[in-house]
């Protein structure tokens, strides 16, 4: 790979969204006008856990005046889900979890809908719930999915039918025997995260309507406008050209937006809406158990090391709290089987990571994808078996991460990574081994650092298109599927598309989506988009750019090899020609001899990756198991309150090996913003569940990090080891940002006040009630 | 949401009388930063809320000439925070009303309707009740005056009878010399609803033992906000480091706190515990430096 210098990529330009957004112009689907036509949809939802349903009785509701459309699980008894169909738009037979919708009405007005749904009479006969995952995977626990045989099913994905087990991925590799009894220190313990939710500034939001053509259109605030075209036409059994989904804004998505979970049941209400638009928007309350969370997980850690530190073998056992339907959720169970020994070297390995079904809220994507559940575990397991052997965190760290072409858990072998230097800058940005004051009495400090990986999770081929179209005046119009939800893609894809014409970015206008109208996007996870969508606008770029070159030379009677775009103007090395693209690239170029050449420039681009390979299915070992890893580390400063247990962070340094920054503020906003809400879910975020019920789903009880919340200080270090297949070397760094923040904050709790907590969040109360068992339970009163 | 009138009213004897003739289903309407979200969330149903904001005096905060101050009910968060006639004299009330939410949420949320909540959290309370506040209510009986240490009944309950409503609070200027102080724990810097909270109010006082006196309440930690008597009499008794950790000790014994899911009543109890040392620990040391 040859990298040139840029002009554009690797600058900071501010975000070409940015104004509108600031302005208030920007519009979200909520801002969306569909005058007085609009019809208004709510969702009738389960209050139990597990039930099946023995009647529905919607007479009521469709007598009210003012109610157009009621909607049930017998009129769309069909399953949808991303790698495993076993989701249906609105239950049918049974319920699974606590707000499951089982039925829905469109009306004149909300409140009216809201009535309506009041009138639907449901009848359940209760079934014993599912609430643990652990308990779940065992033969004793009730079978959520009896079905489960019958659904259609990703290759990839390993389900156990007549269990609650819809995935388990295996990993065997190397001799565990040999591993344990070259350890001088074998350690076992079992960590604990609870479910959480994305908090997306913007909810759910949906407007679905069918033309008399048969038509739909979904405008949708979604990260897979695509995919939600997919599922959703599968579905309901229609031509995917008969279904045209708009995302305009996104006002954050964090993964909740990924996949399908309600726009379905939108679109099933638009159906037999007569042609009514039907609006359908998520209360904060619905967001918070109703659409995804992140999964939970229980995880047990059995780790063996030599006394210099040298980590010799793993047994992990993953048991993913993955709720009611695990279509989006059995990948990232996979994701976390393939990563299960986080960034380490480890030559025996025995890994399972189930996904068991529970009555708890649907488990989905969520930035870092399993990611930030196993670090927890894995991060803290590593420094408490370091403090056993008398060694230092950092060196041990060091000694274990993945270089250069050593193996990873599935025998693939690693790529060109800056894993090593992240964790040295990170620790010596964070002044490892340096002790500093506390801010009063009562209060210590410690430092912490934890190390991570994550791979873009997805099928092995998702593709990227690009097209770009040029305007008179020489500017152009890019046109991708990816979307911007508040990540950047819209500059970055200016940015590309800019250095890739040789135009300066402001003659660079990005689309948001259309499906009809843009080219295809598998979806705007995994951190994928800047590498994948990039490459595709690379192409898109390169293609329309010899366009214009093919054209000049051949009218000038120049080698094309003699010509650039530089700024917006072809020119010539060979003549010091220069010519700006204003007209010729829509109008093409007249020859000396009188006739034309040219015509309106279009270049289009794809990128799919094709060189992933299946793993075993018994020891998940294979050639290349994902596309790539990002790495990275962060370190954490915090003090703590030994009286009332508060800690506060105060200092956290990110240090992520990105490749190439295209944007490095928008790649540092990213590291902050990430470990903000890393350490939001490190420290208060839980959806409190008692038998299914969500307890805290507002706000008032579910509490995030806001900017006083924020640490102190914040520290970014960009690590550039470029990707071989990346736009300018680049790889994601979405998601990792938050990865290892907890284990990190855990870790450095820890060295200021020697408690450990095993279970996500540390609360003021676990560290309160942890010092007080480490002080003896009448030490102190 | 369910739809409901909106009255405005001009004159109390107004007010009362919509109150009386809904039968209960008429709501009093202040900032409404409580009142629409229980309305939206579906646990209250009231057919008429009754603006209040309108009425004489109620939006006032001044200072009365016999020296007490006087809060009009439908009075501001902000208003009160930032007044410079309590900054100066009951520092303690600034700091519990700005301590509730945001700024945003403080300009609109009352005082008044923080108190008539009843929420044992509420966090202009324990400061009011260490100034030894007392609430001004009319009704269709006329006036009455409740010391506010009486006026909550329990959690979302005072001695509010059908019909009345709060029109203000008066605050009697503290001994010469207080020192008073607010703490507060949440989880969150900022906005969040007390898990503990603690008001220490401390005054040079010659004829007391320890040389002060106090008045010590406590937020979040039992049906109401209540005092913590034994604490106050122990400190008035010895306010050394000795007597101040009695003192707290008594204070976490004065506590009668639940389990919810924001804390165990265990933790509520140490933490009063340690927050009363801590408030008790600043005034004296700001007593000492003064």
């Amino acid at each position: 790979m040859t990298i040139k210098k840029t002009t554009i990529v690797g600058q900071s330009f501010q975000r070409v969204e940015s104004n509108a957004k600031v302005t208030g112009a920007a519009q979200y689907v909520d801002d969306l006008q569909f005058g007085p036509n609009l019809l208004h949809g709510r969702l009738k939802r389960s209050p139990l856990p597990h039930a099946l349903i023995k009647r529905i009785d919607v007479s009521k509701a469709k007598a009210l005046p003012g109610v157009r459309v009621v909607v049930t699980g017998q009129d769309y008894p069909g399953l949808t889900g991303l790698y495993l169909s076993d989701r249906p738009i609105f239950a049918v037979d049974r319920v699974r979890f606590v707000g499951e919708p089982v039925a829905g009405v469109a009306a004149e007005t909300p409140e009216l809908a809201e009535k309506a749904c009041d009138l639907i009479e449901v009848e359940y006969e209760e079934l014993p719930g599912v609430f643990d995952p652990e308990y779940g995977a065992s033969p004793e626990a009730p079978l959520i999915h009896p079905n489960l045989g019958e659904y259609a099913c990703a290759p990839f994905i390993f389900r156990r039918p007549g269990t609650n087990i819809s995935n388990w991925f295996k990993v065997r590799k190397g001799n565990m025997e040999q591993g344990w009894a070259e350890a001088d220190y074998i350690y076992e313990h079992t960590y604990r995260v609870p479910q959480v939710q994305h908090v997306p500034l913007e909810t759910h939001a949906t407007v679905a309507q069918v033309d008399g053509n048969g038509k739909i259109t979904l405008w949708s605030s979604s990260q897979s406008p695509f995919a939600q075209r997919n599922l959703i036409a599968k579905s309901l059994g229609i031509s995917h050209s008969k279904l045209r989904v708009i995302t305009p804004y996104v006002g954050g998505g964090f993964g909740s937006k990924a996949g399908v979970s309600m726009e379905g049941a939108c679109v099933a209400m638009a159906l037999k809406a007569k042609g009514r638009p039907v609006k359908l928007v998520m209360s904060r309350a619905e967001e918070f158990y109703t659409t995804f969370v992140r999964q939970g997980l229980v995880a047990k850690i059995k780790m063996g090391m030599t006394k210099d530190g040298r980590i010799t073998a793993m047994q992990n056992t993953y048991y993913w709290d993955a709720g009611a339907y695990t279509e989006y959720g059995v990948n990232i169970t996979r994701a976390a089987g393939y990563s299960s020994t986080g960034p380490y070297y480890v030559p025996n390995v025995h890994a399972d990571s189930l996904c068991v079904y529970t009555n708890h809220p649907i488990g989905g994507a969520m930035r870092g994808f399993g990611m930030p559940e196993i670090h927890w575990a894995i991060e803290q397991h590593i420094d408490r078996m370091a403090e056993h052997l008398g060694l230092d965190p950092v060196q041990v760290r060091l000694l274990n991460c993945l270089k250069d072409g050593q193996e990873t858990v599935t025998g693939m072998p690693m790529h060109p990574t800056g894993l090593s230097q992240c964790i040295q800058k990170a620790a010596e940005a964070i002044g490892w081994g340096k002790p500093s004051q506390p801010s009063g009495p009562h209060k210590r400090r410690g430092k912490g650092i934890a190390a991570m990986w994550k791979a873009p999770a997805m099928p092995p081929n998702p593709g990227s298109a690009a097209t770009i179209r040029f305007n008179e005046d020489g500017t152009c119009l890019v046109n991708i599927g990816g979307v911007d939800m508040g990540q950047g893609t819209l500059t970055i894809a200016a940015q590309l598309a800019a250095e890739g014409l040789g135009i300066p970015i402001e003659d660079v206008r990005v689309n948001t989506v259309d499906t009809d109208y843009s080219p295809y996007e598998w979806q705007t996870v995994a951190s994928r988009i800047t590498w994948s969508m990039g490459n595709a606008i690379l192409a898109a770029a390169e293609e329309a750019k010899m366009q214009i070159i093919q054209m000049v030379a051949e009218v000038w009677g120049e080698n094309p090899q003699d010509l650039d775009i530089i700024d917006g103007n072809v020119v010539s090395f060979a003549t010091e020609e220069s010519i700006p693209l204003k007209n010729i690239v829509v109008y093409g170029m007249q020859k000396p001899d009188g006739t034309w050449v040219g015509g309106p420039v279009v270049g289009k681009g794809r990128f799919m990756p094709t060189y992933v390979t299946p793993l075993d299915p018994e020891t998940g070992q294979g050639p290349r198991a994902v596309v790539h890893f990002t790495t990275g580390a962060q370190a954490a400063e915090v003090e703590v309150d030994e009286e009332t247990g508060e800690v506060r962070v105060i200092k956290l340094v990110s240090a992520y090996d990105v490749g190439k920054a295209i944007n490095p503020d928008m790649v540092k906003t990213q590291m902050e913003g990430g470990a903000v809400q890393g350490m939001s879910t490190a420290l208060l975020e839980q959806i409190i569940l008692k038998n299914g019920q969500p307890l805290n789903p507002t706000f008032t009880d579910y509490r995030i990090a806001t900017a006083v919340d924020a640490p102190l200080e914040m520290e970014d270090i960009i690590v550039e080891v470029p990707q071989d297949d990346g736009p300018f070397g680049a790889r994601g760094i979405g998601e990792h940002a938050m990865v290892p923040t907890a284990p990190a904050i855990a870790n450095a709790v820890r060295a200021a006040v020697g408690v450990e907590i095993d279970s996500m969040p540390i609360t003021s109360e676990k560290v309160w009630r942890a010092l007080r068992e480490k002080r003896g339970a009448n030490g102190n009163r | 949401m369910q739809p409901f009138d909106y009255v405005k009213p001009k004159t109390l004897e107004e007010a009362s009388a919509l109150l009386l003739q809904h039968n209960g289903q008429a709501r009093p309407f202040a900032g409404c930063t409580d009142l629409l979200i229980r309305i939206e969330r579906g646990f209250l149903h009231p057919d008429v809320v009754v603006d209040i904001k309108a009425l004489p005096g109620m939006r006032e905060v001044a200072v009365q000439p016999d020296g007490h101050l006087r809060i009009g009910a439908a009075a501001t968060m902000n208003q009160v925070a930032l007044h410079p006639a309590v900054l100066e004299r009951w520092p303690l009330l600034a700091e519990g009303c700005a301590s509730v939410a945001s700024y945003q949420l403080r300009n609109r949320a009352t005082v008044g309707g923080n108190l008539c909540n009843a929420s044992p959290a509420a966090d202009s309370a324990p400061a009011l009740l260490c100034y030894e506040a007392v609430a001004h209510i009319f009704g269709p009986a006329g006036q009455r005056s409740v010391p506010l240490e009486q006026f909550f009944l329990g959690p979302g309950k005072t001695v509010l009878e059908r019909g009345e409503l709060l029109t203000a609070i008066t605050v009697p200027p503290p001994a010469p010399g207080a020192v008073g102080h607010f703490l507060k724990l949440g989880r969150t810097a900022v906005g969040d609803i007390s898990v503990v909270s603690v008001a220490v109010l401390g005054w040079p006082d010659l004829g007391a033992p320890s040389g002060t006196s106090w008045h010590i309440a406590l937020g979040a930690v039992a049906p109401t906000p209540i005092r913590a008597a034994e604490a106050e009499r122990l400190l008035g008794q010895d306010a050394s480091p000795a007597g101040v950790e009695a003192a707290s000790r008594a204070a976490a014994a004065a506590a009668r706190p639940i389990d919810d899911i924001r804390a165990s009543a265990a933790y509520r109890t140490d933490m009063v515990r340690v927050l009363t040392r801590r408030g008790v620990e600043r005034v004296l040391a700001e007593m000492r430096a003064s």
